[in-house]
């Protein structure tokens, strides 16, 4: 724990610390700045909603009750609606083009989008592309038609799902598996880890690998916060988060491998999508941008675009 | 060290006749003063975000205004009518059926006290017209009320999944079989004390009784069925041609739904088919209720009614009390994470070599102590998050340490010398407290020996959720 | 114990029936609207997205706003075993100390709810850890927070010009919720000071009851008098 003297870091997150990409993230940050920044500061994490959830965490930020947090962007949808970019079906087609992107001068832009009002965006964290499960084989956009998809109450994401001529539902997270199970709701979408981790696969037909959108989490501290360090120690705590991101980022890859790899090992079924199809489904929800187009920005878009196709 | 210091002030402000809610919240209020940078402004979002962001707990209000609609809607006496048609006739019978009728009154509501208020005011008296002791009647009923929290759907159940995060489906399930088992020692017991001390048995009324009885409290006991099916999927027909007729058609509702869908379906028995309350009720004492069709207006004016209004009215009100305490509960849990008192305590007992069977002996005494001071879902949100992290890690099931607690609570609600229990009974059978308690010992020991079944023979609790469910996941 | 609480006066009893009334109304809406989605879902495939999120207020709402009428009528739950055998005089010594500790409590709280909601409605929140010093008025604003899915009633646009310097609101402002915070917060506070001074006339004896079944338990208890 912290000496006295110490700039006391609070990092409030809501999954584990050793198996979820974000708490191997925080866990390692945590260990990094305890070790290279002793006697100057030093970061006590608090995970699995232990201090704060996800909602709560923003407004104590910007209190000054906790210090350091990494909500999935859809949180911040109350704030600012430029990351709804993220959401927008099929805007990248890899975890790649997502890194690319975001490393871009229109990525890093987005970190200051809500400056305004207090926050500063500090990195993106991955979780990982997002694919559909359902209680039956989704092959074709059309397989999903009808079916009661649970998804996290974003604007974006209802426009998704009625885009296919799907039924969206909103729902506690800690319910989604039983209501799987019994049929509540027909399907969800998540990210190989998020369905490995929380078993997803077992309650579903199967899962359909479209990568159709992706997971983030932006690491956000107050502005308020961060001007009051000196320059010195501000820097050195920043280079450190940066070097922690690019780590972990680069293994996203790799994690999201193995979950996906664990799914098969434990007999859940996983459906590829040919060319063909994975356009079909591309040329049903595509229609989606239109509609947030000017929330996000044309040149977002394009920017967005023209990254993911050179990746 | 400073965390004594806060459980001492806790217990203190109780003891002076603070409210429980306010003892809590002011203690750790005050502890995050003392100690800790916090803000106030985070005291009141953590209350305000105790209902708005604790999704399960909205089940309580829902199940708690069920069980208002089913007691003052009458199921009650009709399920006793057929408890007795069915047990009575047996030595003791009349003691047997208000078990029986406790255990299936208990499956339709959240809570042991509405459920004592429920059956006992009625049994209690029916049992002393045919030569029962008061004592006796008051025994049975004070303990069986406890399985108003066993026997799903319970309020109890929901807290603890709400603080650990485990699935209340899963909670429901594991509840049945204990359910049962704690129900049927409590019936054997009696028969055996009746035999022994030759007290009365009904008459057999017939299989005449028993299914006019039962067609008469089917409308309250369909309620389990759908509560249960709702949540867990159910037989359907199936109108498209060419498939099989029959298919098993998924669940329709969360388990917080379900109360929600209980509360209206119980409104709409009430108003409607038992007619006990509403525009259809009779107007005087033995008269007979309003068919629909001489009053069709009574379709809009039954959700307007006073008997209506009054009921959402008592159901608000609990709700507020309850609510309240687990709010300022809550406070008390921010309070020992960010102290990371868990942790600490984890670290203590894995060192000092406990094994799982040491632990639950801890968790056990821990919880019948806090249960003399502390209303049973308050308690279990301070509690659950101390011992959850410990038990995962001694390999304890989730779900079979929220039955053990579960069970803890009900025993607290019946052991001097504070009970919920105990007062309800008092109050329902009108005596003192001392006797309840005396009265309800020989059956309190059943429940006990109940108590160390639950907690070494893990798959009582734990084969329905499995074998339905599949095994727990543990992800954190 | 406690007793029926019963109003005093024509105003005292409108407020009574409004309370009452109040607690009735939303416990209502939470269930219908729960129930409505259900059926949505379950018969036409479809649902309310934001009724979740509205149940969810409506329930913090109904606690909030309920805590203050169950001060009043001496609904809250405690322990009364150990202040039960202290004679008339110490037990009402106690029983004022208790509703100190009430008092201070409410105190707290209001600053807290004042501070949590004010810069929701772009207001100044109080600065002092725990007793308010001053007004810190170089605090952000957080006018511009959003629910999540709840929308925009068109005839709350005039909180656009009053406390987002015109901005456009897609969904209803936080601020509007956590309303209840400094209105509960202080009703609280009046109702524990009203049954502090009922202790002190000896009206009453306590600010709590025992059990959750108290008014139940009155009106069944005549069936079992006697041995
Ligand atoms: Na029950
Ligand atoms: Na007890």
């Amino acid at each position: 724990s912290c000496e006295d003297g110490e700039m006391v870091i609070k990092f409030s997150h809501v999954t584990n610390t050793d198996k979820h990409p974000k708490g191997i993230a925080a866990s390692l940050l945590q260990q990094r700045i305890n070790d290279e920044m002793n006697g100057k500061a030093c970061m006590e994490v608090f995970p699995n909603s232990t201090l704060y959830t996800d909602e709560q965490v923003i407004e104590a930020m910007l209190r000054g009750d906790v210090q350091l947090a990494a909500p999935s962007l859809s949180l911040f949808e109350s704030i600012t609606k430029s990351y709804r970019l993220f959401d927008l079906p099929f805007m990248f087609k890899n975890i790649n083009a997502v890194d690319a992107f975001q490393a871009s001068e229109t990525g890093q832009a987005m970190l200051d989008a809500m400056q305004r009002r207090g926050l500063q965006g500090l990195g993106f964290w991955h979780n990982g592309m997002k694919q559909f499960s359902a209680n039956k084989p989704l092959l074709e956009p059309s397989d999903a038609q009808g079916l009661k998809f649970r998804v996290q109450p974003s604007d974006v994401l209802v426009a998704q799902m009625n885009a296919l001529g799907a039924s969206p539902q909103p729902m506690a997270f800690a319910e989604v598996y039983g209501a799987l199970q019994t049929g509540v709701v027909d399907g969800q979408e998540n990210t190989w880890s998020n369905i490995y981790g929380q078993k997803f696969f077992e309650v579903q037909d199967g899962v359909t690998e479209t990568n159709h959108g992706i997971i983030d989490y932006l690491v956000v501290a107050s502005v308020d916060w961060l001007d009051s360090m000196d320059a010195e120690t501000r820097d050195q705590f920043l280079t450190i988060l940066h070097e922690v991101t690019t780590e972990r980022n680069a293994e996203v890859g790799k994690v999201d491998l193995e979950a996906r790899q664990a799914i098969l090992d434990a007999g859940g079924v996983i459906r590829e999508l040919t060319a063909e199809q994975r356009q079909d489904w591309v040329d049903v929800m595509k229609p989606v941008w239109t509609q947030f187009e000017e929330e996000v920005g044309a040149e977002n878009i394009a920017a967005a675009q023209e990254i993911n196709a050179a990746n | 060290m400073e965390v004594v210091l806060l459980f001492v002030l806790i217990v203190g402000l109780l003891l002076i006749g603070v409210p429980i809610a306010v003892a809590l919240g002011f203690s750790s209020i005050f502890f995050q003063l003392a100690f800790s940078e916090t803000s106030l402004a985070s005291v009141a979002q953590s209350l305000y975000l105790a209902m708005a962001g604790h999704y399960t707990l909205l089940a309580i209000p829902f199940f708690v205004l069920a069980s208002s609609f089913m007691s003052t809607g009458g199921v009650a006496k009709r399920i006793i009518r057929f408890a007795i048609a069915c047990v009575g006739h047996l030595q003791g019978g009349l003691a047997i059926a208000g078990v029986l009728a406790c255990m299936m009154f208990a499956a339709l509501s959240g809570s042991s006290p509405a459920t004592v208020v429920a059956i006992g005011s009625i049994v209690i008296a029916a049992m002393r017209q045919v030569g029962y002791t008061k004592d006796f009647a008051a025994g049975v009923i004070c303990n069986a009320g406890t399985l108003g929290i066993l026997i799903p759907p319970s309020i109890v159940m929901v807290v603890y999944a709400s603080a650990t995060d485990v699935s209340v489906g899963r909670m429901f399930l594991a509840g049945v079989f204990p359910g049962l088992l704690a129900g049927v020692m409590l019936m054997v017991t009696i028969y055996v004390i009746a035999r022994i001390k030759n007290m009365p048995k009904g008459e057999w009324l017939g299989w005449g009784e028993v299914s006019a009885s039962f067609r008469d409290a089917v409308w309250g006991l369909l309620l389990i069925v759908i509560i249960m099916g709702g949540i867990y999927g159910h037989p359907w027909i199936r109108f498209d041609e060419g498939l099989s007729l029959i298919y098993w058609r998924g669940g329709a509702f969360t388990p917080t739904e379900a109360a929600a869908v209980a509360a209206v379906y119980a409104f709409f028995v009430a108003s409607f088919i038992y007619r006990d309350m509403g525009p259809l009720a009779a107007t005087e004492e033995g008269g007979l209720p309003l068919p629909l069709y001489r009053k069709p207006l009574a379709i809009f004016t039954a959700f307007f009614h006073k008997d209506t209004q009054a009921t959402l009215f008592e159901g608000g009100k609990l709700t507020i009390t309850l609510m309240f305490i687990i709010a300022n509960a809550l406070l008390l849990k921010h309070v020992l994470t960010d102290e990371q008192i868990p942790q600490h305590i984890a670290t203590a007992m894995l060192s000092a070599g406990f094994g799982a069977v040491m632990f639950l002996v801890i968790v056990n005494v821990i919880l019948l102590i806090g249960g003399q001071f502390m209303e049973p879902s308050g308690l279990i949100v301070i509690v659950a998050p101390l011992v959850f992290p410990i038990a995962i890690q001694l390999g304890i099931d989730p779900i079979h340490l929220g039955i053990i607690m579960v069970v803890n609570m009900e025993i607290g609600m019946i052991t001097p010398p504070v009970g919920l229990n105990l007062f309800v009974t008092s109050g329902v059978a009108g005596m003192s407290m001392m006797r309840v308690v005396k009265a309800a010992l020989p059956f309190l020991a059943v429940l006990f020996v109940f108590l160390i079944m639950i907690t070494y023979i893990p798959i009582i609790s734990t084969f329905l959720p499995n074998s339905i469910m599949g095994p727990e996941i543990i992800t954190n | 114990m406690s007793g029926k609480y019963t109003p005093k006066g024509p105003v005292g009893r409108v407020v009574h029936g409004l309370e009452e009334t109040a607690i009735a109304v939303i416990l209502g809406l939470m269930t219908m609207l729960t129930f409505v989605n259900v059926i949505m879902r379950y018969a036409f495939n479809s649902s309310i997205i934001w009724s979740l999120e509205v149940v969810l207020v409506l329930f913090t709402w109904l606690v909030l706003f309920g805590v203050s009428y169950a001060f009043k009528v001496t609904a809250h739950l405690g322990v009364d075993a150990i202040t039960n055998m202290l004679p008339r005089g110490p037990r009402k010594v106690v029983a004022l100390l208790a509703g100190a500790i009430c008092v201070f409590y409410a105190l707290l709280l209001c600053k807290g709810a004042w501070d949590q909601w004010a810069p929701f409605a772009d207001l100044p929140p109080t600065t002092g850890h725990w007793f308010p010093t001053g007004l810190d008025t170089a605090a952000r604003g957080r006018s511009f927070f959003e629910t999540d899915q709840i929308p925009m009633p068109d005839w709350l646009r005039f909180l656009e010009d009053w406390i987002n310097y015109g901005e456009h609101y897609s969904k209803l402002p936080r601020v509007v919720p956590y309303t209840i915070l400094p209105v509960a917060a202080a009703l609280i506070l009046f109702r524990i000071c009203q049954a502090v001074r009922r202790v002190w006339n000896d009206e009453s004896e306590s600010l709590i009851v025992s059990h959750e079944a108290e008014d139940a338990i009155e009106d069944v208890a005549a069936m079992n008098r006697g041995d």
